[in-house]
């Protein structure tokens, strides 16, 4: 009688243990995630997707998911990096955010390498040729238009611009035809200079100009680079961009703008807010198009600016690191990130997604990811990104010229 | 010196209160002087401390929860940002400041906002006259008036986005009456004055609140017999009522200045973030721009030491004003 006692308590004590004690999985037979995402519904059959697929290759580990604010996420982060224990697998953005932190992060080359083809957006988890993330979505800067002005307006939709001077006669036309402007741009908080650079830099730069600047070797005095900043100001002068672009919002206002057919283009994002699925919504599907950025320059060959938008990190003080990174892979396993896609509307980093059924508009998107580039304003700081935002508000208002406003932004890109 | 207060004056009141009751008889003081000094005699040194005691939590609150971060603050604005982080810079952070032009010019707007100061009083204390004169429907611009003053700044702020936008209702108007269209958020010489009308019409109610209950206080039959004697409207404004409120008045300077030295932040964030230009800047705007955005907290520590500096400064001409005031009256 006591020996079926005992048994039964040891059985019992043997089942409370598996969960916080070690199991064969490794790391205590739990692994705890980080990010901001998994507490939106939007999300929620994503993680499923992953928690699926990696119980298939460890059923013996329990998955924690702890969803933190995101306007925190970054000072929980830092607290638990000073303290060395934390969460086992950390979302991050890709970037600065992550390069800053790599001190506390695995390398993961070892362990991805299956995943390098699939996979696009690498550069922005990378720091002197490690990889430290997997990407699950890219983010980026397409150049939408709206088909149904271009139609009325008597253009061909479906062969928009090439080149610059070709680009503003379409949109003298559609503004003859139709009272629409050639951009929507809010400029209010400094961003539309941003959009501006990274959505038409690869028309005006060469390709060897393009990559010295996002590979660190900007050269400010170079005639092209100076020619960005001229554009800026030219567009804002012959009336290309709505009224009042100082004191309009760009989220969501500019693409509210867009929306509502008062503007012809817009340079917006790929994933998340101001991108494809947005617009799709009340221009249709059918009837929103992403042209290549127009030729400005001699040489130049267009490209998608994009970058790897958020990706998941493996924490340096996990216990076994092989069943952390296989957590990653199955985050960014094909299933899971088809469920993201459908889900977020996000273009996901796996190039092998089927999104025939989103409309020209994403499709042209991800047609174009193999051949697309990093944007060039995310290659600068935050401080130089700050004064740019100052300066271009001062050339759209013509209180600074562009000679000064190039001289100010390379002063403050080569002191930091 | 208020600590060493109230013992002598509980003390003191005692004979007084006796000595006021004396005709009745001298049982009285007698019991009542001998109770006075056997406390006296017995418990000197708990009569002593009780008062220190007694203020300890509170100076222990303002020493540990105020001063003492105050001091961290300002010895933190002494150290470096990034790879500086932690090592002793001395006066590094404040040179950058006053070279940094953004910074300058959310000096020369603090500046502005001390210019526009009585404009902000005059109208709440204008209209709070005109509703005291009875106007017709006063009763209605009573509570209209103070109706801004409960909304937040960020709807506030958000209500006038859409009023001031460059296609908005307002432009609209001006434009039908063939006045061109103004930028009011985007026009850097016209966005921080916008800003701060609208800070003016969202919060004037309270003082319009504190102007009326001035003139609860205010003798009527002046006011009457100026009226009798022909004085006109400006004048009995002028000659009566100003000079009756001048401790009202003062009052809503005060509150006027640390409201829109303190709390503009919210209308900045939501109505112009700052721009266009950098030109609707004010020091605290600047403080989380560079604490929450450009990630350098020891030079925020430096600008908000300046900031302390400045309301310090403000804030003592304010008290002396005051102090005249209270004398003069």
């Amino acid at each position: 009688m006591s020996a079926v006692l005992v048994a039964g308590l040891a059985l019992a004590g043997c089942g409370s243990a598996a969960g916080p004690r070690s199991t064969p999985g490794g790391s205590d037979g739990r692994l705890v995630v980080w990010d901001w995402k998994s507490g939106e519904p939007s999300a929620a059959s994503y993680i499923e997707q992953a928690k699926a697929d990696f119980a298939k290759k460890h059923p013996d580990v329990t998955v924690d998911f702890v969803n933190q604010p995101f306007d925190q996420y970054y000072t929980l982060l830092g607290a638990a990096i000073q303290s060395g224990k934390g969460p086992d697998v950390i979302l991050f953005n890709g970037g600065g955010q992550i390069r800053d932190r790599v001190d506390a992060l695995m390398p993961l080359d070892d362990y991805l390498a299956e995943d390098r083809q699939r996979l696009a957006g690498w550069d922005a988890f990378t720091r002197d040729g490690r990889t430290y993330a997997s990407p699950v979505t890219l983010q980026g800067h397409p150049i939408y238009y709206n088909k149904t002005l271009y139609e009325k307006a008597g253009l061909d939709p479906a062969n928009p611009a090439m080149t610059w001077d070709e680009f503003v006669d379409d949109c003298a036309a559609i503004t003859k035809a139709t009272g629409a402007r050639c951009f929507a741009l809010g400029n209010k908080e400094g961003y539309g200079i941003q959009f501006f650079l990274s959505g038409l830099a690869s028309g005006i730069l060469t390709p060897q100009e393009y990559d010295a600047w996002v590979g660190g070797k900007r050269d400010w005095t170079s005639p092209n680079v100076k020619r960005i900043f001229e554009l800026w100001k030219e567009a804002g002068d012959k009336g290309l961009n709505n009224d009042g672009a100082n004191s309009t919002a760009m989220f969501n206002d500019s693409f509210a703008l867009f929306q509502s057919g008062k503007a012809a283009h817009v340079i917006g994002l790929m994933s998340d807010v101001g991108h494809w699925r947005d617009f799709s919504e009340f221009l249709t599907a059918d009837k929103l198009g992403v042209m290549d950025a127009p030729v400005v320059s001699s040489g130049a060959i267009p490209s998608l600016p994009y970058d790897g938008g958020i990706g998941y990190a493996v924490a340096k003080w996990t216990k076994d690191p092989k069943v952390a990174a296989d957590l990653v892979r199955s985050l960014t396993s094909t299933d899971a990130l088809s469920a993201f896609y459908a889900g977020a509307g996000a273009i996901a980093s796996d190039t092998t997604i089927d999104v025939s059924g989103g409309g020209p508009a994403v499709a042209t998107i991800v047609s174009k990811i193999k051949t697309g580039k990093p944007a060039p304003h995310v290659a600068l700081s935050s401080k130089t990104l700050d004064l740019m935002g100052r300066l271009s508000q001062q050339l759209l208002s013509g209180s600074v010229t562009v000679d000064e406003a190039v001289k100010q932004l390379a002063a403050s890109d080569q002191a930091g | 010196m208020p600590i060493a207060n109230p013992p002598p004056s509980a003390r003191s009141a005692e004979p007084g209160r006796t000595g006021g009751a004396a005709p009745s008889g001298q049982g009285v003081r007698r019991s009542g002087s001998g109770r006075d000094q056997r406390r006296a005699v017995g418990r000197p040194r708990a009569d002593r401390l009780a008062p220190y005691v007694l203020v300890a939590p509170a100076v222990l609150v303002i020493v540990v929860l105020r001063l003492w971060p105050l001091l961290l603050g300002a010895n933190f604005s002494f150290t470096g940002d990034g790879q500086r982080n932690g090592t002793t810079v001395g006066l590094d952070n404040y040179l950058e400041l006053f070279r940094d032009p953004l910074f300058r010019g959310a000096l020369r707007n603090v500046g502005l906002l001390v210019l526009i100061l009585p404009v902000a009083v005059a109208i709440p204390g204008l209209l709070a006259t005109f509703i005291h004169l009875r106007v017709p429907g006063h009763r209605l611009y009573r509570s209209v008036y103070f109706f801004p003053a409960v909304l937040s700044p960020v709807i506030v702020g958000a209500i006038f986005n859409l009023l001031l936008a460059f296609d908005g209702p307002l432009n609209a108007v001006l434009g039908a009456v063939g006045i061109g269209p103004v930028d009011w958020l985007g026009d850097p010489d016209v966005a921080m004055f916008t800003v701060v009308g609208v800070h003016v019409w969202a919060t004037f109610g309270m003082a319009l609140v504190v102007f009326l209950a001035g003139f609860a206080t205010l003798d009527a039959t002046l006011v009457e017999a100026a009226r009798v004697d022909g004085a006109s409207l400006p004048q009995i404004i002028w000659h009566v009522i100003a000079p009756s409120l001048i401790r009202t008045i003062q009052f809503v300077f005060v509150t006027t200045m640390i409201g829109m030295l303190t709390s503009m932040f919210g209308l900045l964030y939501v109505m112009t973030s700052g721009g266009p230009e950098g030109s609707t800047y004010l020091p605290e705007y600047y403080i989380w721009v560079q604490q929450g955005q450009l990630n350098r907290p020891a030079l925020a520590s430096a600008a908000s030491t300046v900031l302390f500096l400045i309301m310090l400064v403000v804030g003592l001409l304010q008290i002396s004003l005051l102090r005249r005031a209270g004398r003069e009256a």
